[in-house]
């Protein structure tokens, strides 16, 4: 098995890093979950929004995200997807499964080839999917997440 | 215990072509359906034609009488009669009715087939259906029908032919056959004898030139048909084939980048104070070790946007209307972070027009100058990037004006040249690839524009943009300093 499922609270970080800025307390609920297979991008990314209050869920395949989605009911509030995770368009693949099954969560993509990838997105979905290049730089990452997440609560709250 | 065998012994043939039977293939409709539109269109200058004839017939009917045409049974009046409501009539099957078992393409052109003979079987007994050219024009059916139809079907156009041409030769000679057995017999009547061989000559050469015709042009048009085949196999391998080179690329591009983003990743989190806070020495190298991966990474991104942009140049792309004034906007908000660090101030006069072209690789383009010229630029100095339209011829330039290290002479006529760098632009910019103005070079050859280059050493460059067919937009003009 090699579900890699890492959770650390914030409670437990905020002592490991004294000097980083921790978000206001209502971030403290949003749980966000990362895939990617590079181990060392899921420890950054992990680090960064722990950090900042976050709940992170980290998953090493697109399989394994999708098989905790069925077994849990507490779904994140965020999903930041790798474009080719095993094979090229695995990362295209789950998206389009997760929007079928799991409407409500919000995903954003997070890949090397940054805007050169979108050409594979043509036909795959008419909506607007914000793609983050990387590396992770921390200011820019966490400001897109605290949108998507604001953008996703607006819009929950409207309806 | 697990066995995987792999073998490459089986020649892939990809390339070869396969053999076709073209000479039994059936056309598709959207084929036959243009070759009909193609016949209505050639039948309407045919009545045209026609038309002139009986104007030039009223005109000088002496002249006619003379030349052997008779006219006076008013066979031109009929058979345009006849050829322009039948050609209606195709329209309307064509464009107005749907498609049956009883109106299909094929019926319809068959029908044009067999009306057009008819009407040219009338012309040539009136004209005269031996020693004139008028049954040469059955020639022109037969070749045309061996260009758009299979072989098997112009055969029978060519047999409909004869038999027409046959019916005619008869129906003036009612006796044509029995007459020449008599002519076996009965030696007494010389006078009728050449005439009537003469007919039969001319049947008998005329058949034999109107299936030499058929086998010469299905020959041909086979021949046609099969290279025609060939490129569009040809056609769709390399369409193919590119598919595939871009998904290559993009995964050698996904594997060469990957780890320098973890690398940089991680050197990220240093940066942020993530791992504890670092001396300032630690970080002034981490800094260096980034801006030296940083530099690595958009060289590998710039490789796959210069070969993208090579096979957007193959490939038609829609141009679209492009204001100028939302691409450069755009360009300035992506760099100014860059500029700031610098202390370079971006200074834009933008006169916004609107021009043809594919709106991602316009921003490429000005993009690429934009960042060169902040790359080159001399600390604290000033980028200024001025639009202006020409009204009197239309065109219309955005000009990027730098103030560094500039472009020597030797060095000027090369540096759209791929991969291109001089050893002065490499001191003072470490990263530079060699890349950016050949993708520069790129976007203006799919974008049919013209850049204008101008340098002095160590006082900076001025780069034109000049586009032809420029509009005026009317927004509001805008002058704003960006810093």
């Amino acid at each position: 098995m090699h579900t890699s499922i890492q959770r650390l609270g914030p409670d437990k970080l905020s002592s490991q890093l004294t000097n980083s800025i921790l978000a206001n307390e209502d971030c403290a609920t949003y749980r966000i979950a990362h895939i990617d297979d590079d181990p060392d991008i899921r420890d950054t990314v992990r680090r960064i929004l722990s950090a900042n209050g976050y709940i992170v869920d980290s998953y090493q395949t697109m399989g394994d995200f999708i098989k905790a989605l069925q077994d849990s009911k507490n779904h994140p509030n965020l999903a930041v997807l790798d474009v080719m995770v095993e094979t090229m368009d695995s990362g295209l693949e789950a998206y389009v499964e997760i929007r079928k099954r799991f409407p409500e969560i919000p995903m954003i993509f997070m890949t090397s080839l940054g805007e050169e990838i979108r050409p594979y997105f043509t036909g795959v979905t008419d909506e607007w999917i914000l793609i983050v290049e990387k590396p992770v730089e921390p200011t820019s990452f966490l400001s897109i997440i605290r949108s998507r997440l604001d953008n996703s609560k607006s819009a929950a709250d409207s309806s | 215990m697990a066995v995987a065998e792999f073998s490459w012994a089986v020649s892939k043939n990809r390339f070869a072509f396969p053999a076709i039977g073209v000479t039994g293939s059936k056309l598709s409709d959207e084929v036959l359906i243009g070759n009909a539109r193609w016949f209505i269109i050639f039948r309407w200058v045919v009545i045209g034609v026609l038309i002139l004839f009986q104007i030039f017939a009223l005109v000088a009917s002496d002249t006619l009488t003379k030349i052997g045409i008779t006219h006076q049974q008013g066979w031109p009046i009929a058979v345009t009669m006849v050829l322009c409501v039948a050609n209606i009539a195709y329209i309307y099957a064509l464009d107005f009715r749907q498609s049956t078992q009883y109106n299909s393409p094929s019926i319809n052109i068959w029908s044009q087939i067999i009306v057009d003979l008819l009407c040219l079987s009338v012309v040539v007994h009136f004209i005269g259906s031996t020693a004139t050219p008028a049954p040469f024009f059955y020639v022109l059916h037969i070749a045309l029908s061996c260009i758009f139809f299979s072989t098997i079907e112009s055969l029978i156009v060519t047999i409909l032919v004869c038999i027409m041409y046959g019916i005619v030769l008869l129906g003036e000679n009612p006796l044509l056959f029995l007459a020449s057995q008599s002519m076996l017999v009965d030696s007494s009547t010389p006078s009728v004898n050449p005439l009537k061989v003469n007919i039969l000559l001319w049947m008998v050469t005329l058949d034999v030139l109107f299936f030499t015709v058929w086998y010469v042009v299905s020959r041909l048009s086979i021949v046609v048909r099969t290279h025609e085949r060939q490129l569009l196999d040809a056609y769709e391998q390399i369409s193919l084939a590119q598919v595939e080179k871009d998904r290559y690329a993009v995964l050698m591009t996904h594997q060469l980048k990957a780890p320098l983003d973890a690398i940089r990743s991680k050197i990220n989190l240093i940066k942020g104070d993530y791992c504890g806070v670092a001396s300032p020495e630690i970080k002034e190298v981490i800094l260096k070790i980034d801006s030296r991966a940083s530099g690595m990474a958009a060289l590998i991104l710039d490789v796959l946007k210069l070969e993208r942009l090579k096979a957007a140049a193959r490939s038609s792309n829609a141009l679209e209307h492009v204001n100028i004034e939302t691409v450069i906007s755009k360009c300035i908000d992506k760099l100014k972070p860059i500029a700031n660090s610098r202390q370079i101030t971006i200074e834009a006069f933008i006169e916004n027009f609107v021009v043809k072209g594919i709106p991602d690789q316009l921003e490429i383009l000005f993009e690429n100058i934009i960042a060169n010229a902040i790359t080159y630029s001399y600390n604290g100095r000033s980028v200024e990037i001025a639009s202006a339209i020409d009204k009197r011829d239309s065109s219309a330039s955005v000009t990027i004006i730098d103030h560094g290290i500039g472009i020597g002479d030797k060095d000027l006529p090369h540096i759209f040249d791929e991969y291109f760098y001089t050893p002065r632009a490499a001191l003072h910019n470490r990263t530079s690839s060699g890349i950016g103005l050949s993708i520069v070079k790129t976007v203006a050859e799919n974008n049919k524009l013209h850049i204008k280059v101008l340098s002095e050493q160590n006082v900076g460059t001025i780069f034109s943009v000049v586009f032809q067919d420029a509009k005026t937009s009317f927004a509001p003009q805008k002058n704003y300093a960006a810093i």
